[in-house]
């Protein structure tokens, strides 16, 4: 195993640059500790599953009575679409089409219970960013990603690698990008902690290599030259200052990721063959492969998302049943392959692997019952007609499903419940958002008390530091 | 007066859509109001009775007044509980406690006394003034030292002990206003005719001749005041066309610099081209009460015109400043369409907003008037002749572009102390006089000796009130600044402005060199390497970039696809340009456009290995890296 744990102090020396650039920036300040002590971390690394685009649980984590395919069925009669499936474990079962997943379930914790905000008119965008930093838009200052947050209170594992990598998404060239760059982003921590973007893990190398059309040695060389030129420079006198000496920092960083050897973590084609055919269901599973690469190498907090694309993969709004089943195609190989190997390096004890999505979905109702968010459904009826009326296209709240693995959380376990007919609210434990980051902070040794000053004001890990761990999630004496 | 608390304070309100019920102690919503009410006037700020203060948690445990987690046991306790007139606190002619307030007393020890750390009841010593001032400029010290500024700055030195910085020398100074005033930096020929110049007053005729360069500068300044007022905006929400920009109108005013408080007017009670700073961001869905475009204008208003953070206010009293909720909602009442329900903290108070402003001794504002009239009203009351708070915002802001640091700091920050309350009264006062002229006070900065003085390298930021000003701080290049000083070195300029900027673009003035007339980035849209390099979305107002370079910026920059395309295409225009130039010749044409001088003897030969023996657009390119990666460039000094 390779997690080469950096104590604080050790961390600081490492990223001088990073240390520097915060402190002196005028950034955020950590708020002194409270009297209540951080807890004991119970995992190093955190690796989120992003379900993109709303994954609806009845399809996937929470079977409820199937309904075959039949034209003239009333909608309204439908819960599930698949069939349930049993797996290594009793009293969970999932749908069909996640036999993979059902095979390591014992390894995790299976969540039925998380329960989201109804934000009114449902967006995509808005409840990724409720999820992601936490905090619900709009806000007054740029609220970090909780990625950003973990990578800016424990640093880096391995300061060759930057803390907080975020693979799958396109950023540009849809409809709801610039609401994604809202919360992908170190917000206020600035993007010394901000996300390491590599939206197609096949090309990830080539984010971490001279540019295209530069060999390597021609690299280095500029390199060396351009400090050969600095040493040269009568500015010399300017290098006792603090935005001199930061920038010099970062980018002798910067070339030391160019220059390292966990660079070749970055390159999925060096994975054997085999390894990386099992992970190849697309671009998902490729990116469970360069996840579970990086965090070899000391990656902090590693996101991969089915990419959300208004409409496409997980965003269904007509054709639900369809769509699912390629969508299961896609994650159910990858997500056990990434939790099988972790176990075999040794790893999974301290990598948290969360999945989780913004909201769930369902065949009748938008929100949750009462709201008055708007239909969004584009299929439609009360009767099966045709293929595309069938399967979760509207937006559900009440109640949605999360794994955990890893990570000191307990293993085999089946947490809150769900209501077995329409609607299938949450009937017991239900998680919030705050809760669950908490949970997720929890086990990295961070408090969700944890602040800094920003505008003079305390800003929280949780929403006003009121986050509280599910310890019930967490194995005994962990 | 209102009261000015030195607080850290509380919580950011948020959406509390999935709240729970938090069993622990709320130190700042239901112990706070409580010794306020009861026990600051005797124990905190200056009065201790009996020798017990409140002032801090510290004092409070130093002062034996409660023991944490024991409430039984905690003199606080036994007092207000005492049955005992002369023991009872509060004193026997006040009203005793309720149970419930003893009740939250008791569970405030028991819970380890809870306290919001840097709390403090007493209030902050500095109270920023309202009226403007005029200041009595102290005599020069010496001939030649005339300036206003550097006479007040000279003064301020010599209290302060510190000696001026030296003055800049030519070709760093002529960098330095090329690209403070015009984002850009000066041709070879600009600079040399400066330097050969024997003129005493060119430094101040040059500052002068750039001023006047309005379409440039229009080009440079439209990213601080889109930044400001929250312009060119693509963020969230916008896919319901929330946003209204306000290109045109602004474009326009800079163009022909509007003076300040017309400007300011202008964006408060808007024509429909500039009415979408007011109007702001609608957002789809449910929002939190404070985010409601009646508040956002509010919040706005108070951040750009008067640094003031109404941010707090508009979910609960400030408590880190004076700012009350009545205060955020007062002015956003004046914007909204129809009665606004007041909301503390997301919750309705049952109450309706008030039209009030900010500073209620500089007028009122009619509540019975059309929507428009109000909106007069309070764009007269911001700008009022005896709001020296708007002035004052300004010019500092001003001085933060030009000086590095603001007099008041950080600058959205106006209630701080400034570190020199004369200069800043002085500069509102100048600026205010000479009709919110902006180019004016850009001027009259850059023409003193304090702007013309070398800048002094600080080995780490100085916060808090022990800064002392002692001269020009380096300052970063915006992302705009570095990208066009690179398509500038480069002639790598888009040929066309974005079709978000719309309509014609104004010529440039005659004389203009033709190296700076191309379409400048603030004309385009966002690329990933400016948006890496901190262009924001603008989904908050926006004042300060930025200071350092991140890892990840530094990585973008070193492989990124924008600047690699950029330099290759820009060594390719080079050699095109000087075809027979020999790698001698071709290392001082790029030293002097991008660093506005010439090499020494060791950057020479460094440069010139870096060529190889012939150059080829490759080395060219590699050149062009190293020297716009040396943070002489990335900075303004």
């Amino acid at each position: 195993m390779h997690a080469r744990e950096l104590s604080r102090r050790e961390y600081l020396r490492a990223m001088t640059a990073a240390g520097l650039a915060t402190v002196a920036g005028g950034a955020p300040r950590l708020r002194a500790a409270e009297p209540s002590a951080q807890p004991k971390a119970t995992a190093d690394t955190v690796i989120l599953l992003w379900m993109a685009g709303g994954m609806g649980a009845p399809d996937t984590f929470d079977p409820k009575r199937y309904t075959k395919f039949e034209v003239g069925v009333p909608v309204d009669k439908i819960l599930s679409t698949f069939p349930a499936i049993d797996t290594v474990v009793d009293n969970i079962k999932l749908t069909e089409g996640l036999e993979n997943v059902a095979k390591v379930i014992d390894r995790g914790t299976l969540i039925r219970s998380h329960v989201v905000a109804d934000l009114g008119n449902i967006l995509h965008s808005r409840h990724q960013y409720h999820w992601h930093t936490g905090y619900v838009p709009p806000q007054t200052v740029a609220c970090p990603h909780i990625g950003a947050w973990i990578a800016r209170v424990l640093g880096p594992r391995n300061a060759a690698i930057p803390p907080f990598i975020n693979i799958g998404q396109k950023l540009e060239g849809h409809g709801e990008s610039e609401e994604l760059k809202a919360f992908t982003t170190g917000g206020f921590f600035g993007t010394e902690y901000g996300p390491f973007n590599l939206p197609f893990p096949d090309d990830a190398v080539n984010a971490v290599k001279p540019p295209k059309g530069m060999t390597p040695e021609r690299f280095a060389a500029r390199h060396e030259k351009f400090k050969e030129l600095l040493k040269a420079s009568p500015v010399g006198e300017m290098a006792s200052d603090h935005h001199h000496e930061s920038m010099l920092k970062s980018i002798e960083n910067a070339h030391r990721l160019l220059t390292s050897k966990e660079r070749d973590a970055f390159d999925i084609t060096k994975e054997e063959k085999k390894s990386y055919d099992a992970y190849n269901t697309g671009r998902f599973g490729l990116g469970c492969l360069l996840a579970r690469r990086l965090a070899e190498s000391g990656a902090r907090f590693i996101e991969v998302t089915t990419e959300y694309v208004p409409f496409l993969h997980w965003d269904t709004h007509e054709n639900g049943h369809t769509t699912y089943a390629r969508m299961k195609k896609e994650i159910d190989r990858p997500i056990a392959q990434l939790i099988l190997d972790l176990e075999q390096r040794g790893m999974l004890d301290r990598t948290l692997v969360v999945l989780a999505s913004e909201f769930s979905r369902d065949m009748m109702i938008e929100g949750v019952p009462g709201s008055t968010a708007k239909d969004q459904s584009r299929a439609k009826t009360d009767k099966l007609g045709e293929l595309k009326h069938y399967g979760l296209h509207r937006h559900f709240t009440g109640s949605g499903s999360v794994l955990m693995f890893g990570g000191g959380i307990k293993k085999g376990n089946l947490y809150g419940e769900t209501a077995a007919e329409r609607p299938l609210v949450t009937t017991k434990n239900p998680i919030s958002i705050r809760d669950l980051h908490a949970t997720i902070f929890h086990a990295v040794g961070i408090s969700p008390k944890t602040a800094f000053d920003v505008e003079k004001r305390p800003f929280y890990a949780t929403e006003d530091g009121k986050g509280v761990p599910v310890l019930d999630l967490f194995a005994k004496g962990k | 007066m209102r009261l000015l608390f030195s607080l850290a304070m509380l919580a950011i309100c948020t959406n509390s859509v999935v709240a729970q019920p938090d069993k622990k102690t709320d130190f700042a919503h239901d112990v706070v109001p409580l010794l306020k009410a009861k026990c600051a006037k005797c124990h905190t700020n200056g009065t201790y009775k009996g020798g017990i203060s409140f002032d801090t948690r510290e004092e409070l445990l130093k002062a034996k007044a409660a023991v944490p987690g024991k409430s039984a046991m905690s003199e606080i306790h036994k007092r207000v509980n005492s049955k005992e007139e002369a023991a009872r606190m509060p004193p026997p002619k006040a009203e005793p406690l309720s149970a419930k307030e003893v009740a939250v007393l008791a569970k405030w020890i028991d819970d380890g006394l809870p306290w919001e750390p840097g709390f403090s009841f007493k209030p902050a010593t500095y109270l920023a003034p309202l009226k403007p001032r005029k200041v009595a400029v102290p005599p020069a010290k010496t001939v030649g030292r005339e300036h206003p500024i550097d006479r007040i700055i000279d003064a301020y030195h010599t209290s302060n002990k510190v000696t001026a910085p030296a003055k800049l020398d030519d070709e760093v100074f002529t960098r330095r206003v090329y690209l403070d005033l015009l984002g850009l930096p000066p041709t070879t020929e600009e600079l040399e005719a400066f330097v050969a110049s024997k003129n005493d007053s060119k430094n101040a005729d040059l500052v002068r001749r750039v001023l006047a360069e309005n379409r440039s500068y229009t080009d440079h300044w439209l990213a601080f005041w889109n930044d400001a007022l929250r312009n060119e905006y693509k963020g969230t929400g916008y896919i319901d066309g929330g946003r209204k920009q306000i290109t045109a109108w602004l474009y326009q005013s800079l163009l022909e610099n509007k003076p300040y408080d017309k400007f300011a007017r202008e964006l408060i009670a808007p024509t429909p081209a500039s009415e979408g700073f007011a109007k702001g961001i609608k957002w789809r869905g449910e929002v939190n009460a404070s985010q409601i475009v009646e508040l956002q204008f509010s919040q706005n208003i108070g951040q750009v015109f008067f640094g003031a953070n109404l941010k707090c206010a508009s979910c609960h009293d400030s408590f880190i400043d004076s700012w009350k909720l009545d205060d955020a909602y007062g002015l956003a009442a004046v914007i909204a369409d129809k009665p606004l329900a007041v909301h503390r903290c997301d919750k309705p108070t049952g109450k309706t907003a008030s039209v009030k402003f900010l500073f209620p001794e500089l007028g009122t504002i009619d509540a019975t008037a059309p929507k428009a009239k109000r909106l007069e009203q309070l764009a007269a009351l911001v700008t009022h002749p005896d709001n020296g708070r708007f002035t004052r915002t300004m010019v500092n802001r001003i001085w933060h572009r030009l000086m590095g640091r603001g007099i008041v700091h950080p600058v959205d920050v106006m209630g701080n102390r400034p570190w020199s309350e004369d200069l800043l009264d002085y500069l509102a006062v100048y600026f205010a006089e000479n009709n919110y002229d902006l180019k004016k006070l850009i001027e009259h900065i850059a023409t003193s000796h304090a702007y013309q003085s070398k800048a002094v390298p600080l080995a780490k930021e100085i916060a808090g009130d022990g800064y002392v000003f002692r001269g020009p701080e380096l300052k970063r290049l915006t992302a705009e600044q570095f990208t066009d000083a690179i398509w500038m070195l480069t002639g790598t300029a888009p040929l066309k402005q974005s079709a978000a900027f719309q309509g014609a673009l104004p010529p440039f003035p005659a004389g203009v060199p033709k190296e700076r007339q191309f379409v400048r980035t603030t004309l385009v849209d966002c690329d990933a390497l400016m948006r890496s390099l901190g262009r924001p979305n603008r989904e908050q107002v926006v004042t300060t970039r930025p200071e350092q370079l991140s890892t990840l910026q530094a990585l973008d920059l070193a492989n990124g696809q924008t600047l690699t395309t950029t330099l290759d295409r820009g060594a390719a225009n080079i050699l095109k340009a000087n075809p027979k130039a020999t790698a001698e010749e071709l290392v001082e044409w790029v030293f002097v456009r991008a660093l506005s001088r010439k090499p020494n003897a060791g950057e020479r030969d460094a440069a010139k290995r870096l060529l190889g023996g012939k150059p080829t657009a490759e080395n060219v390119a590699d050149l062009l890296w190293a020297v716009v990666m040396l943070p002489e460039f990335q900075l303004v000094r």
